[in-house]
């Protein structure tokens, strides 16, 4: 059976300024290592790091309006797309990622090819 | 292998790298906007380099985007004023430079710079110590706090402290001449000693907090014996005493954190390869007519690394150090110290003569230090009963029970009770 393709679409609760604390350089390099160890192990699922989302429009027959919704509780941050036999496997890669946190989720959906 | 995984503490070595280069240029009064620059620019960092992999010279890197950060803020705090403006526009010019400069000397200068203006000797040490610990090391106030063992508040108090002093200098104060830099390198050296000190002397923390430590005192001292303002005697023997200390801190700990007297320590556990730097840093700072503190230090380390076995140890040469750190530094601790020397070299009798006359202050009496060698040159001298006493008051006064588990080993195997 051929590997699939899926989106894992970030997401984040908006968080107030003044709530987090930036994290200091030494939590920084944990962070990194904590990322590249997770590339490294999941080098063959990852298809495409994808990238953190800016601000956007949203398009629509009327017209366009600025986005992302912001009433929405949370925020899509980033997406990337990973390959896997199965949406169990897709889904443990997104699970060991460093980038879910408390407060923050993954979805994780099929890419249908014909 | 890329760059940030292979190099320990990459971030937090190039945040007081980056501090220094920018603050260098745009002067002390900007110091929170550039941590602020610099706090952001690696964490552009560690999101960017996360997924597209590490550019060329991450150095570089971060420094664009810092000092675009930087510049952003400076002209948004200028604003209209035209005045203000001017003087941030020429602020933003001093900020272009060369991507070589990354490899240069210049920018080890740039750190030194830094390292004398922080250790000023006219803020009060304690302080010094957290700006240093914070500005040069990368540390969070957090860190710095559970590192010292005070409350974030209080370290904060201590960082703002320094702080203010330093902006009352001017922004020529970094081009600091030859007389500054002689006359402010003790200070520079005290620092230093304080870092080491507050890692190597720490019985409670688990041992790669305080090797990290120790190891930004002696990084931050080799920076500083390889530059021409610090390459003088006295940072060589601090050098030396730090290696040669570090060397036998392992074997200091039993694996349940006990501590473990020299006597009993497996000397095979001692690092060869520290030992032999210390030595080498011991050779180099021995010229010159001035004997310091880290001189006397150092050579007493010094034998206790070249000893084969605790009775085989130069005591008499111990002792010497010991009666030389008296006169540079008159400490009683010094005179005890060397009473310990004696009293190997020529038995505790001898021991006890050069405490004889002796006036010590109260803090030193009611030490547990000073009750536990005097329980030991009695013990070994026969008078049981004054021994006992004073094996009294040392466990009474022992300040963590790390300690207290050692004294209480020490006095009961030689036979009290």
């Amino acid at each position: 059976m051929s590997k699939k393709n899926y989106l894992c679409i970030m997401r984040s609760q908006p968080q107030e300024p003044e709530k987090s604390e930036a994290p200091s350089p030494a939590q920084m390099e944990e962070m990194f290592a904590k990322f590249n160890a997770w590339k490294d192990k999941f080098n063959d699922n990852i298809v495409d790091m994808g990238g953190k989302l800016g601000e956007g429009k949203v398009v629509t027959t009327e017209g366009e309006t600025d986005g992302p919704f912001v009433e929405t509780k949370e925020v899509v941050g980033g997406y990337m797309i990973v390959s896997a036999e199965n949406m169990d496997e897709a889904v443990e890669v997104a699970r060991q990622s460093p980038g879910v946190y408390p407060g923050s989720s993954v979805e994780v959906r099929e890419i249908s090819t014909p | 292998m890329t760059a940030p995984e292979r190099i320990e503490h990459f971030f937090r070595h190039e945040y007081g790298k980056l501090v220094a280069t920018l603050l260098r240029r745009v002067g002390v009064q900007h110091l929170e906007i550039v941590e602020d620059s610099v706090q952001s620019a690696l964490m552009a960092g560690v999101e960017s380099w996360a997924i597209n992999g590490l550019p060329d010279n991450p150095s570089a890197w971060l420094y664009k985007v810092a000092s675009n950060k930087l510049m952003d803020e400076l002209r948004q705090r200028a604003g209209h004023d035209r005045l203000l403006l001017q003087h941030a526009n020429e602020s933003i010019d001093v900020l272009e430079i060369p991507p070589e400069y990354f490899s240069s000397k210049e920018l080890q200068d740039d750190m030194l710079r830094m390292l004398f203006v922080c250790c000023n000797g006219v803020a009060p040490i304690d302080s010094q110590l957290v700006f240093a610990l914070k500005s040069l090391c990368g540390f969070s106030i957090q860190e710095i706090a559970q590192r010292l063992f005070i409350s974030e508040a209080n370290a904060y108090k201590r960082f703002s402290r320094s702080r203010t002093y330093l902006k009352e200098y001017p922004l020529d104060s970094w081009e600091l001449n030859h007389g500054e830099y002689s006359s402010r390198l003790s200070s520079v050296n005290k620092v230093i000693y304080l870092i080491f000190t507050e890692g190597y002397l720490s019985v409670n923390h688990e041992m790669s907090i305080r090797e990290e430590l120790c190891e930004e005192a002696i990084r931050l001292a080799t920076l500083l014996a390889n530059h021409k303002s610090g390459e003088m005697p006295e940072t060589f023997a601090l050098l030396a005493l730090m290696h040669l200390h570090m060397a036998r801190m392992t074997a200091r700990q039993d694996s349940s954190g006990g501590l473990i007297l020299l006597e009993q320590q497996d000397r095979s556990l001692w690092d060869k390869q520290k030992i032999q730097t210390g030595l080498e840093w011991l050779e180099k700072s021995s010229y010159g007519d001035n004997l310091s503190r880290y001189h006397a230090e150092a050579g007493i380390a010094a034998e206790h690394c070249l000893a084969v076995s605790f009775h085989e140890t130069r005591w008499d040469k111990v002792a010497e150090n010991y009666l030389l750190l008296e006169q540079v530094i008159p400490s009683a601790i010094h005179r005890l110290n060397r009473a310990v020397a004696v009293a190997e070299w020529r038995g505790p009798a001898a021991g006890l003569d050069v405490l004889q006359g002796f006036e010590p202050p109260s803090w030193l009496t009611g030490s547990y230090q000073w009750s536990a060698v005097l329980a030991d040159l009695h013990q070994r001298c026969g008078h049981t009963r004054i021994a006992k006493g004073y094996r009294d008051d040392a466990l009474n006064s022992a300040p963590t029970p790390a300690i207290k588990q050692l004294l209480l080993r020490r006095l009961t195997v030689d036979g009290i009770d």
